[in-house]
């Protein structure tokens, strides 16, 4: 990771204590509906139970789409603190000025602090100006041509391209039609880079193409470590995965210092694993092997809807980080209670299971996190859904958990899945559980009806008008 | 399956009152390193039964550990190492986990407990 943090003046900027600085948080044109949740949930694992409050600024022109928010934060180290754990944020910058053009912008600058400046304009350090364009690419020419009429800033360094003591951006969003990207207002921001993300290196190395075990559900990567953002994944606490099947999400929370524990009614956690194109064996615990991480404290194959903990089990786990069987790719199943046919003994006989109800499914989810999770831990899931039927009062609710995030991941036209973030706010009450069930039961039973809607044509498609869904544009997902 | 894993487990057959600890039966048992931190295990003592603890780290031969704990050994790292050890490091690799009432044994294979029931049982 490349920062200024290490000049002297960035010391001075973080002896400044409780005084909070807005900075500029430029995030990747991804997952736009994580992409605060995510900020927010890793500036609270200092805070965790009790939430750090966040203030953003709009980006300009009042366009929430726009990659560019303004974040107020506490010290420069809880900008290292978001560039080393998030996904999505690019980097976080010190802003000294923007402006609709050149002469827009350098008014700004010359309106902002002198002092600001002056640390970091002096003789003493190194520096280098980076050109950044957002919505099209800039040529050589232009970047150097950009950097020329910069030359009003009073920097007095001396240029290095390596490794510079500090490295100022200019950054130049200029929207173009057919880049599938939203109409962000033209801008220009000026500023000193404070941290840069470190998601490519984490993303490289726990890349799911080079890892020897995997299952037709792992998770991506990327995926994997925004939901242990989300759940406040950090060293010292026992994370569960109750579906593990090959680990992936465990795998991440690992990384962050985690001691992990994962169960699976599937025989692929237990199984004598696979051969990799090498012929070596492979299985759940070479995934950690492989990279040099602690081994899961624990691995049960066990039945979600029937867990095997004692029950005065109670507020074991930091955290609980999963992605539940819906039956689109992968349907759930549990025991299922009959009559035993054979006259095996019960050790080399294989149970029967039965279809997993997304609402059973759900629900089990829900109550076990509320009794194993420590007070004020996060329990974090996805959930399908179809947007167009999609309403906020079907989620699954309990008297012991509290919604903190719902971010919505668009996989198809047709077909979602939303990352929910549930916090534990009470004792878990068991006579509550069951009465709330109760109360709920018809809104979660909507969710059984998930998978085959799918692929159910739309009333108004079935009519003959290709209506879309004008409420909120979805977008595609970019590198930039 | 480690200490802190047996700990957490019961016997999920229908119809039995005595369903914790399962007794275990080893034939395959290693040690494996693990980061010692004090931390975790302060936290992780208040949740664990520990007469089942250390019933399971005598059952395999794992020298120790005392019958009982107060708060103030908490802070003791001799004491907390032998607690690390028995908890963490400890490894049944293959072996049963055995019902206390029914007597019913669950295989442990590479180290993962198969605690499925059979639909007779559930």
């Amino acid at each position: 990771m490349s920062t200024a943090a290490d000049g002297q003046p960035a010391e001075e900027q973080l002896s400044k204590e409780g005084a909070e600085s807005e900075y500029l948080c430029w995030f990747l044109h991804r997952h736009l509906d994580f992409r605060r949740q995510e900020v927010e949930a890793i500036l609270g694992t200092a805070s965790a139970p009790q939430p750090r409050p966040v203030h953003w600024r709009q980006p300009y022109g009042d366009c929430e789409v726009s990659p560019f928010w303004y974040l107020h934060l506490q010290s420069e180290a809880e900008a290292l603190l978001l560039t080393e754990r998030c996904m999505i944020p690019r980097g976080i910058y010190e802003i000294w000025g923007e402006g609709k053009d050149m002469v827009d912008l350098q008014q700004s600058i010359e309106a902002c602090s002198a002092q600001k400046l002056a640390a970091w304009c002096s003789a003493d350090l190194t520096f280098k100006v980076a050109v950044d364009g957002w919505g099209q690419t800039l040529t050589q020419e232009q970047q150097v041509e950009l950097i020329e009429q910069l030359a009003f800033l009073p920097i007095q360094g001396r240029v290095k391209l390596k490794h510079p003591d500090v490295i100022f951006h200019l950054i130049v969003a200029r929207w173009q039609e057919n880049t599938g990207l939203p109409e962000v207002p033209h801008r220009l921001y000026f500023g000193r880079e404070v941290a840069v993300s470190n998601r490519n290196a984490t993303i490289k190395r726990y890349a799911l193409s080079s890892r020897r075990y995997l299952g037709p559900t792992s998770m991506d990567t990327e995926m994997a470590f925004i939901m242990c953002n989300q759940a406040q994944v950090r060293k010292g606490m026992l994370v569960w995965d109750p579906f593990v099947g090959t680990g992936s999400i465990l795998v991440a929370a690992a990384h962050l210092g985690a001691q992990t524990f994962g169960t699976d009614i599937d025989i692929r956690v237990i199984k004598w694993g696979k051969k990799d194109p090498a012929g070596r064996p492979v299985d759940i615990w070479s995934n950690f092997k492989d990279y040099g991480l602690k081994p899961p404290a624990g691995l049960v194959r066990a039945d979600a809807h029937g867990l095997p903990f004692r029950s005065n089990l109670h507020n074991i786990f930091g955290a609980i980080v999963c992605d539940p069987p819906y039956g689109v790719r992968a349907g759930g199943t549990k025991l299922e209670a009959k009559p035993r046919t054979n006259h095996l003994d019960p050790v080399d006989h294989i149970p029967s299971t039965a279809p997993y109800a997304l609402s059973e499914c759900l629900w089990d989810l829900l109550d076990t996190a509320a009794r194993l999770l420590i007070p004020g831990a996060r329990l974090v899931y996805f959930l399908p859904s179809i947007p167009h039927l999609y309403q906020e009062t079907i989620l699954p609710t309990h008297p012991a958990l509290k919604m903190v995030a719902n971010s919505e991941q668009i996989l198809t036209q047709r077909y979602s899945r939303r990352l929910i973030t549930m916090q534990k706010v009470a004792e878990y009450d068991s006579a509550a559980a069951k009465a709330h069930l109760d109360l709920i039961q018809p809104s979660l039973r909507l969710h059984d009806e998930i998978a085959s809607s799918v692929w159910q044509p739309r009333q108004e498609e079935q009519a003959g008008n290709s209506t879309t869904n004008v409420e909120k544009r979805r977008y595609r997902s970019k590198l930039v | 399956m480690k200490l802190l894993t047996h700990n957490m487990l019961e016997c999920r057959i229908k119809g039995i009152e005595n369903r914790y600890p399962f007794v275990i039966e080893a034939s395959q048992v290693d040690t494996v390193e693990q980061d010692f931190d004090p931390d975790f295990l302060r936290h992780m003592y208040p949740r664990l039964e520990w007469p089942a603890l250390k019933a399971a780290a005598d059952s395999l031969g794992v020298t120790g550990l005392p019958t009982s704990v107060s708060e103030d050994m908490l802070e003791d790292e001799e004491f907390l190492k032998v607690f690390h050890h028995a908890l963490l490091e400890v490894v049944l690799i293959e072996g049963f986990l055995v019902c206390p009432e029914s007597g019913r044994k669950f295989p442990v294979s590479k180290g993962i407990p198969n605690l499925l029931l059979n639909e007779d049982e559930v």
